[in-house]
């Protein structure tokens, strides 16, 4: 076996494959392909670990916010909200699925406040609303409409924003534009395919005598075949290696103009180290691909012929 | 049935061996053109030494070429090796025709090829290991006196050169049988006495061989049976005949 696996790879090659322009034109046109492919894989992974963040931070906090209590007199309204504060804290607390309630303190507030308000405003003369953040133990799951539920009945000023409504949108969206991406994929391999299919069955046309002679001589289908895969897989795979030269830095740059954005949303879009291996390993399947392809194709096409 | 199960076995019984190839109403038409044989009948048996004859373009190619499995007839049975071809899978095929050699016309080398790998290429097809190729080949090329040539391309040889590598092609893999298409046409009378003692040589070893010609002296001087094509059909003669008739 090792022995015929040795010949495969040093045999003489009886088409002369390595000669003919279509080689050219495949090598080039894998290469858009990969770097296409490298580009838009490097989104679909950005955004699934964005997604993934994401979800993360609606399982594990939330935010509660007690409106301030309406009356003319500021010191009183801002102890009754506290009180408010004080219950909804205690509820909290006795939930079973959470770790911490802690109420933002008037520093925290101000911080907050301070860059719509402007400087010199306290905060204490002003009837301002009141937060509080509670961390959700890991691993549970709360069911929010029935906790709003029971919230009002603590405390009708408390409502329960846990960002999910606008991360739910931003969620829904970065996963239509996964989908996209997807589709592009598929798209980018199947276009690559069909390339691979009329070069190879169009180099069958020019090659058509030596082949005759070679089934004459008593060669099988697959020996033919054998010779188009070998070339193939070397061009898919070189193609592959030129795509991702452009890719890398591609993505690179694409990065770095993300990063600019400001809010920290795009800051989760981190490529690990399994995506950068799915990333560099790609010259492989392209040489796959391309090795199948053309292997199947000869198949096909030698059927009909002599 | 059982009868008819009985009846095939004696069948069988009185034909004894098989012929190595066997036509018959075997037409040959190509495309939606007239046909050019019609209704050949045809058993030649192992061991057999024919010649092929007929005008220039009376179809010895035609027929050499289903004989060679590079064509299917259009209509009749063909059976080679004693397997209808129409009931032979594409890898059979191949299987079949790694078992008979052929000698083209215009010779059908692969031109950027080496004389080398030329002659290697029946024995390649089949996967034999490089090293006992490498000793086949050469030994071959030795002795067709190529030796010299044997990594040259092979477009840069002469053409009795390149006559010798095809001849050398057909044979390498022993093949059971031997078909040779004009092979003495373009060469004097010397080599072509030297070719016939060596497709004579190789019938003696028990393989198969038909030689088609339009040469009337190689007729002549080698008594073997005659097939011959004459407007689409196929008669034949027995060398006794042939010199009755001269
Ligand atoms: N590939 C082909 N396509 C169409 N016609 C062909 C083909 N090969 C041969 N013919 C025709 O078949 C006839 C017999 O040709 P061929 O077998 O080459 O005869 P020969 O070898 O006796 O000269 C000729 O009329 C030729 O034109
Ligand atoms: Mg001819």
């Amino acid at each position: 076996m090792s022995s015929r696996a040795s010949a495969l790879i040093t045999r003489k090659q009886e088409l002369p494959l390595h000669s003919d322009a279509t080689g050219l034109f495949l090598e080039i046109m894998i290469s858009i392909a990969v770097f296409l492919f490298a580009v838009t894989l490097a989104g679909v992974l950005s955004i699934n670990s964005m997604l993934s963040a994401w979800n993360n931070s609606i399982l594990g906090s939330l935010t509660i916010q007690i409106m301030p209590v309406n009356t003319v007199d500021i010191q009183k309204s801002r102890e009754e909200t506290l009180l408010h504060q004080d219950k909804v804290v205690e509820f909290f607390k006795s939930l079973p699925e959470v770790e911490s309630a802690t109420p933002l303190s008037d520093d925290q507030l101000w911080a907050l406040l301070q860059p719509w308000l402007g400087d010199g405003i306290n905060i204490l003369e002003l009837p301002t609303p009141r937060i509080i953040d509670v961390r959700i133990k890991h691993g549970e799951v709360i069911d929010y409409p029935k906790l709003a539920e029971r919230l009002i009945d603590v405390s009708p000023l408390a409502s329960l924003d846990n960002h999910k409504l606008w991360l739910n949108k931003l969620i829904n969206f970065a996963d239509g534009l996964k989908v996209l991406a997807m589709s592009i994929l598929v798209l980018v391999v199947a276009i690559s395919t069909g390339a691979i299919f009329y070069t190879t069955q169009t180099n069958l046309g020019l090659h058509r005598n030596i082949i005759e002679i070679l089934h004459i001589m008593g060669a099988k289908d697959a020996y033919i075949a054998q010779q188009y895969a070998k070339r193939d897989a070397f061009i898919g795979f070189f193609g592959g290696v030129c795509g991702l030269v452009f890719a890398v830095p591609t993505i690179f740059m694409i990065a770095h103009l993300a990063a600019q954005i400001e809010g920290g949303i795009i800051n989760e879009a981190k490529l690990d180290f399994f995506s950068w291996g799915l990333i560099l390993s790609l010259p492989l399947f392209s040489a796959l691909i391309a090795m199948l392809t053309a292997y199947y194709t000869v198949k096909r096409t030698l059927e009909k012929m002599m | 049935m059982f009868f008819s199960g009985v009846l095939i076995l004696f069948n069988h019984a009185t034909i004894g061996e098989p012929a190595i190839i066997e036509m018959k109403d075997v037409c040959i038409r190509y495309d939606q053109g007239p046909e050019i044989l019609s209704d050949i009948n045809l058993a030649l048996k192992r061991g057999s030494f024919h010649f092929l004859t007929g005008k220039s373009g009376a179809g010895k190619t035609s027929l050499l070429s289903l004989m060679y499995l590079a064509q299917h007839p259009s209509r009749g049975i063909l059976n080679v090796f004693g397997k209808n071809v129409n009931f032979t899978d594409r890898d059979e095929m191949a299987i079949l025709r790694r078992r008979i050699g052929v000698v083209f016309q215009d010779f059908r080398l692969i031109e950027h090829l080496s004389a080398f790998d030329n002659v290697a290429l029946p024995l390649r097809v089949c996967n034999m290991n490089e090293k006992e190729v490498k000793k086949r080949v050469k030994e071959l090329l030795c002795w067709v006196e190529l030796d010299k040539h044997m990594y040259d391309k092979t477009s840069t040889l002469s053409g009795g050169e390149k006559q010798r590598i095809a001849i050398a092609r057909a044979v390498i893999n022993r093949p059971d049988v031997l078909l040779a298409d004009e092979p003495t046409g373009n060469v004097d009378n010397d080599i072509a006495r030297k070719l016939m003692k060596l497709f004579i040589e190789l019938n003696k070893l028990g393989t198969t061989v038909v030689i088609a010609t339009h040469s009337d002296k190689l007729i002549t001087d080698f008594p073997y049976p005659r097939l011959h094509l004459n407007n689409g059909g196929l008669r034949i003669y027995e060398p006794r005949d042939f010199i009755r008739g001269v």
